[in-house]
């Protein structure tokens, strides 16, 4: 089975005027189709880099990334942006949501903008899933005026607009007071489960590993084989 | 076009801040379109005064000039003297009037003769210019009959029009004959049926009438006249229409524009300030547009990083800026030109106590196309630099700030 993620030997090193910074070294990383993965680690061990490294937005210094069986890091800016939209989905600890528009329309954003606009299909899509997170009263409700929760649910939806083959969560639940964050990592694995869909949730947070069927950890860039290990989520 | 729309909710996102933009735009527009309409208006004022009573094109005889002939092949070159001592005169001037009346640009056709004449009463003397015209035809050029003071304007075989300036300096007033002596020695007694007051100095105090027949005897030129005048519907087609008309005749054809190159100095000058005032106007409109759009797009860096990161285009996000550049355009310009027009109007109805516009503005002279084009053109121009700087924003970097 093709992996949803396979990321090989993944070296990262920040240069800041002639100091050298190296954050990550020769990490591997491969996430099976309908893992719900959580990357762990402690601040500044790297976590959050590989994140942005997998999820194209950052190049690393070396290695290989491939998703759903494509060559992603050799993609040209334009193309990563195309891959991201239609293969990856992203959900942020803050700036989840466009404040000038509806959840509707933050939901259908990623499609409708890289496509022909708001269409009929597009909005069916987006009121699904916004139905689906359970926020089918709140369509039409501008996102600046929704709760945090509520905020990281249509986030949720709008991840997975584009049927994405991987979801990258980074804190999800960072922002969120204690019964929305349940709320929020019930839904992903709920997601999860009943979808298929792979996540790589980057998180400090144990409690929030804890509703994961897999957990990776770094320390000091290296990821640490002995804490690989699959886990029987909470429920 | 989606892009339209989020450009538009961006712009409605901060109603207040839109508008002043649009307002400062508009401002500018209202500005651009007042000094149009004003340079125009003060432009056609000036160029009315000096065409109302004046020749559009004046038709004279043409220069005499030595012409010289060179042979290569010979050592010697042969002049052709011209002689300066014949009287120069338009022979053949009926046929030129002929062909004018022909003309449908031309209004009116004034053959006269045109010369020096010294007016004495007493040990008193005073020189005159002296412009003899047919009667029928006074206003033809000049409108002298609505400048009369005192008498008439028949111009009988004795009688002369003088201004108010040489009647007071020589204690002349209608019915009163005074001696006429012209340049050609010739002399005879005239008697004053008219005085006229153009309301110029130089005018009122060296200008007298004739008719053509009373001056024909005293300036030796019983069949000839000196010069033609020629008015036009259109006077801008001045300097065309004598080109044609010297080159058809092969009279010495001079546009009024010639004669009053000052005018035309100012005009220009008038004119390039009026651009200086406008290109300011507009580039202070393109910095305000500008630096808004740049605010905004910092403003708005996290959203843009989102975008950015869920994998929408650089073009799609610089063509939000541009469409809110166009949009801050065209809505701007289309009230500032409402409102200059408004405001040119509102202004044109002041007038001074003898009827004329307190500011000589013309309302629909104010370039509102081409400020409308500038003014949209220019904002697009403006909000190319916030569209680059949003489209090249580093989606992580956005995202983490």
């Amino acid at each position: 089975m093709t992996a949803s993620l396979d990321a090989r030997s993944i070296n990262m090193t920040f240069r800041n005027g002639d100091e050298l910074t190296r954050v990550l070294f020769d990490v591997n990383v491969t996430l099976a189709p309908g893992e719900l993965v959580a990357l762990l680690g402690a601040s500044g061990s790297g976590k959050s880099t590989l994140l942005s490294i997998v999820g194209l937005l950052l190049r690393p210094t070396a290695g290989i990334i491939t998703i759903g069986g494509e060559r992603a890091d050799t993609l040209s800016d334009a193309e990563s942006s195309r891959f991201r939209n239609t293969r990856l989905g992203f959900i942020f600890q803050f700036h989840n949501l466009l404040p000038d528009f509806t959840a509707l329309e933050n939901v259908g954003f990623p499609a409708a903008a890289a496509g022909d606009g708001m269409n009929a299909a597009i909005r069916r899509r987006a009121e699904m899933l916004l139905s689906r997170v359970g926020l089918s009263e709140r369509i039409n409700f501008p996102a600046a005026r929704l709760s945090g929760g509520q905020k990281q649910r249509v986030a949720i939806a709008r991840a997975l607009m584009n049927h994405p083959q991987l979801v990258l969560a980074d804190e999800p639940t960072g922002s969120l007071d204690r019964a929305s964050a349940d709320q929020v990592l019930a839904l992903m694995r709920e997601i999860n489960r009943e979808d298929g869909t792979t996540f790589l949730v980057c998180t400090h947070d144990e409690r929030v590993a804890s509703h994961c069927t897999r957990r990776i950890t770094l320390r000091d860039g290296r990821i640490d084989s002995a804490l690989d290990t699959q886990i029987t989520p909470a429920t | 076009m989606f892009a339209f729309l989020v450009a538009r909710r961006y712009l409605g996102s901060n109603p207040w801040q839109t508008a002043l933009l649009v307002a400062g735009v508009a401002l500018g527009v209202t500005a651009f379109v007042f000094i149009t309409a004003l340079i125009q208006g003060l432009a056609t004022r000036l160029t009315d005064d000096v065409t109302a009573k004046s020749a559009h094109v004046s038709l004279e005889p043409a220069d005499r000039v030595a012409r010289i002939f060179h042979n290569p092949s010979l050592r010697t070159e042969a002049v052709a003297l011209v002689s300066t001592l014949q009287r120069r005169q338009i022979r053949a001037w009926t046929a030129t009037v002929a062909l004018l009346e022909s003309q449908t640009s031309v209004t009116a056709i004034s053959p006269q003769i045109t010369g020096s004449a010294v007016l004495v009463r007493g040990e008193a003397a005073a020189p005159v210019a002296v412009t003899a015209i047919d009667p029928r035809q006074l206003d033809a050029i000049s409108p002298v009959s609505r400048e009369i003071v005192a008498g008439d304007t028949s111009l009988n075989a004795n009688g002369i029009l003088i201004g108010v300036r040489l009647a007071e300096t020589m204690g002349l007033s209608v019915g009163q004959p005074v001696l006429f002596r012209t340049d050609r020695g010739i002399a005879r007694l005239l008697v004053v049926e008219g005085i006229f007051k153009s309301g110029v100095q130089s005018v009122d105090e060296r200008v007298a009438y004739l008719s053509l027949d009373t001056a024909r005897p005293l300036f030796l030129l019983p069949a000839g006249v000196t010069n033609i005048e020629i008015k036009l519907k259109d006077t801008g087609q001045a300097r065309s229409f004598a080109k044609f008309i010297g080159g058809a005749t092969g009279l010495r054809a001079t546009p009024w524009q010639d004669k009053n190159s000052g005018l035309a100095d100012a005009l220009t000058a008038q004119a390039q300030t009026g651009t200086l005032i406008q290109a300011f106007s507009l580039i202070s409109v393109l910095i305000g547009i500008a630096s808004a759009l740049s605010l905004s797009a910092n403003r708005r860096r996290s959203e843009i990083g989102i975008m950015r990161a869920f994998g929408i285009s650089r073009n799609f996000i610089a063509s939000v800026f541009l469409l809110q550049g166009l949009m801050i355009g065209i809505v701007g310009a289309s009230l500032g030109c409402f409102a200059g027009y408004g405001l040119c109007s509102w202004l044109a109805t002041f007038t001074k106590t003898d009827g004329t516009l307190a500011l000589p503005i013309a309302p629909s002279e104010g370039g509102y196309a081409l400020v409308f084009l500038l003014t949209t053109g220019g904002a697009i121009m403006a909000s190319v630099i916030p569209a680059r700087s949003a489209a090249r924003l580093d989606a992580l970097e956005a995202i983490q700030q």
